[in-house]
């Protein structure tokens, strides 16, 4: 039973980090983009190409995939975001990040190939057991980010700006914020957490191009779990989302998992719409 | 996907001119009455998540079409191949097997590759009257009343599941015996469906799991069936991760228990996902006697034949995929020349009447035979279990008997 909830551990790790993207990427544009599944794919397979493919230390393959995926974000933010909210207020970005997601998919695909591939080992350890590096480095890096941005968006003055425009994006602009500035600094921060954390979780998901959907939908579940905003909203969303999935498959057989994590967030949907952690907007009337 | 399409296009064109200018030099004998060319359609999942054995099919089909148009196409007839590449998506294949049926007005459609494209695209074919050349594994997808045109030239799931419980139960004597599945379409019928062969054989299924081909951890399955007193494993599925994630498991665990089941096991792709090399040990993938080595470390002389003839367009070094793949599409071409040839058309009747009467036709993938109530092309004979681990040139040896 240990390695059933530490598998749903683990897996809620990921699901909590692609939520965290999630409201990375909403906070200063309310934009939910498709692209956040896809974010965590890229951290493993580049992350997978530059130590086992390029020869790159770990340490500098990590940094690598790191600067890969801030730069993904800003490309996600220049191409699929900023030129559609620019011209309509409609909520056409969820057609311009889904093409965007797939852009991402086939260039994966055809570059890297259509096979999951072996992740390197990032630290000399024996294979298997509880304590295996597999598991713990997603849950660590997920735990790790989740602090660093409660306190990058409490203490610094970038995440009080991107509190700012999240809260009013009129009233940022009026105050001289550059709005889009801080757009693009956020899908890159959002970029930046994907890659991480789909490195950290590399040795479990193998470096796989067709995570991207399974993720993007699962890290969605979390965060209406969790409530959009909230990054202990994500955490816990995605660890009890992690753990009903371990649970369902142990008890009930692989054929259910899926319905039974969708099938939550239809129950959460009607019983609480804001999620756990999320707070009922009020409207002036 | 439009460049692989015109990738496609360029080479028959390029193919079917080769063929005019040989054609002086075939003997009129061989030619027949008409030059028109024999229109072969596609369709490869070149892209998507299915993609890998398609490429290793779409090499084999394009050196035959390669091969016979050099030598004159058929009869005189060369050979068109109008190749389009369906992304691993049924809807997508359903699209083009249409499109290639009514408005490409070919003559044969092959493939799609894989059994959940082929369930949507068999019925469309057989409604448009054109042979269909299937190369997917489930049962479902030959019916000679239903599908009277639709011939089968790869081994079914069936045949595939039998010589996995023949090797596990017959020749390890393993009685209690674990069967896992992916939650997948094929997954689930293949092991429901190796339950009761199983069962059938006198064995006892002491555990049954499907598993999502992308669960990241096993060790609560794998657990469940040592713990339920599994003497061997039986796995149906055709996603390398998973096979992976199982043999890691297994090895992690230290249960030395055989794992037994689809070709997958054997892939040159689990090898680099495994956490150790011995985790591949003790690991019999099902394959096909024609890709075997003898106990003279030889090949069949036709498989050698085609893999030197091959070779040079694959890189020229050793080939890292499955080689049956290629021989199977390469066989495709051979089968559709054999029926135009011996038929001396393409008119529909006429082919399926060539083909309900081809007996041990030989190919390089198998000795194929249809008959009026069989077309399920590949016999029993074919079929062999191979060590996992001995991957060799796209080929494996023969496990011990």
């Amino acid at each position: 039973m240990l390695s059933v909830i530490l598998s749903g551990i683990a897996l809620g790790a990921i699901y909590s980090s692609v939520a965290m993207v999630y409201n990375l990427t909403y906070a200063t544009s309310r934009v939910l983009s498709i692209t956040a599944g896809f974010t965590f794919m890229i951290g493993g397979v580049l992350g997978a190409y530059f130590i086992d493919i390029a020869k790159l230390q770990p340490i500098v393959g990590f940094l690598a995939t790191l600067v890969a995926g801030a730069l993904l974000g800003l490309a996600i933010e220049f191409v699929a975001v900023r030129r559609v909210l620019e011209r309509s207020d409609q909520h056409l970005w969820l057609l311009s990040t889904l093409a965007f997601s797939t852009i991402i998919q086939q260039v994966v695909a055809l570059t890297w190939g259509t096979e999951p591939r072996r992740f390197p080992r990032l630290f000399k350890q024996d294979f298997g057991g509880l304590l295996d590096q597999k598991y713990w480095l997603p849950i660590g890096a997920v735990l790790l980010v989740a602090a660093m941005l409660e306190l990058f968006l409490r203490r610094t003055i970038i995440g009080k700006l991107f509190v700012a425009v999240s809260d009013d994006t009129q009233a940022a602009v009026a105050r001289g914020i550059p709005v889009n500035a801080v757009r693009a600094a956020s899908y890159a921060l959002a970029g930046t957490v994907g890659s991480l954390t789909g490195f950290a979780a590399g040795q479990l998901t193998f470096a796989y191009f067709a995570l991207g959907f399974m993720l993007t939908l699962n890290g969605f579940i979390a965060l209406a779990i969790g409530g959009l905003g909230s990054t202990a909203g994500a955490l816990t969303g995605g660890l009890l989302l992690g753990l009903l999935t371990a649970f369902a498959t142990h008890f009930f057989g692989g054929a259910f998992q899926n319905s039974i994590s969708t099938g939550l967030l239809i129950i959460l949907l009607l019983a609480r719409p804001q999620g756990l952690f999320g707070v009922r907007a009020a409207r002036m009337v | 996907m439009k460049d692989i399409d015109r990738k496609g296009l360029t080479i028959s064109r390029r193919a079917v001119t080769a063929a005019a200018f040989a054609m002086p030099f075939v003997p009129a004998k061989g030619r027949a009455a008409s030059a028109e060319p024999v229109k072969i359609g596609w369709l490869p999942s070149l892209t998507g998540a299915l993609a890998t054995a398609a490429i290793g099919f779409d090499h084999g089909v394009r050196f035959g079409v390669e091969e016979a148009n050099k030598a004159g196409g058929i009869d005189g007839r060369p050979i068109e191949l109008v190749s389009r590449d369906t992304g691993s998506d049924p809807t997508n294949a359903v699209n083009l097997a249409q499109q290639l049926v009514f408005t490409g007005k070919v003559n044969f459609v092959a493939g799609p590759v894989n059994s959940g494209e082929s369930l949507a695209t068999v019925p469309i074919i057989a409604r448009a009257h054109i042979p269909n050349l299937v190369t997917g594994a489930v049962e479902e997808l030959i019916d000679p009343v239903k599908y009277p045109l639709a011939f089968r030239v790869v081994n079914t799931t069936t045949q595939w599941i039998s010589v996995a419980n023949d090797y596990g139960i017959k020749q390890l004597g393993k009685h209690k015996i674990a069967i896992v599945g992916d939650t997948t379409g094929y997954g689930t019928s293949s092991a429901k469906r190796a339950v009761e062969m199983v069962k059938a054989m006198g064995a006892e299924v002491v555990y049954t799991v499907l598993i999502d081909p992308n669960k990241t951890d096993l060790t609560d399955e794998i657990s469940k069936a040592r713990d339920a007193g599994s003497e061997a494993v039986m796995v149906w599925t055709a996603a390398s991760g998973l096979a992976a994630r199982l043999l890691n498991t297994r090895g992690d665990l230290g249960w030395n228990v055989p794992i037994i089941g689809h070709p997958v096991l054997g892939a040159p792709s689990i090898q680099q996902l495994l956490n150790k090399p011995s985790y591949w040990d003790n690991t019999i993938t099902i394959g096909y006697q024609s890709m075997s080595f003898g106990p003279d470390g030889k090949l069949p002389e036709h498989t050698q034949k085609l893999i030197d003839a091959i070779r040079p367009q694959l890189g020229s070094g050793p080939i890292q995929f499955n080689f049956w793949w290629i021989a199977l599409g390469y066989d495709v071409v051979q089968v559709i020349s054999h029926a135009v040839r011996t038929a001396k058309s393409t008119d529909p009747a006429d082919i399926r009447k060539v083909l309900n009467n081809t007996k041990d036709f030989p190919g390089v993938f198998a000795q194929y035979t249809w008959t009026e109530t069989n077309h399920n092309g590949v016999p029993d004979s074919s079929m062999a279990a191979n060590l996992a681990n001995s991957f060799k040139d796209g080929c494996y040896k023969l496990a011990p008997r």
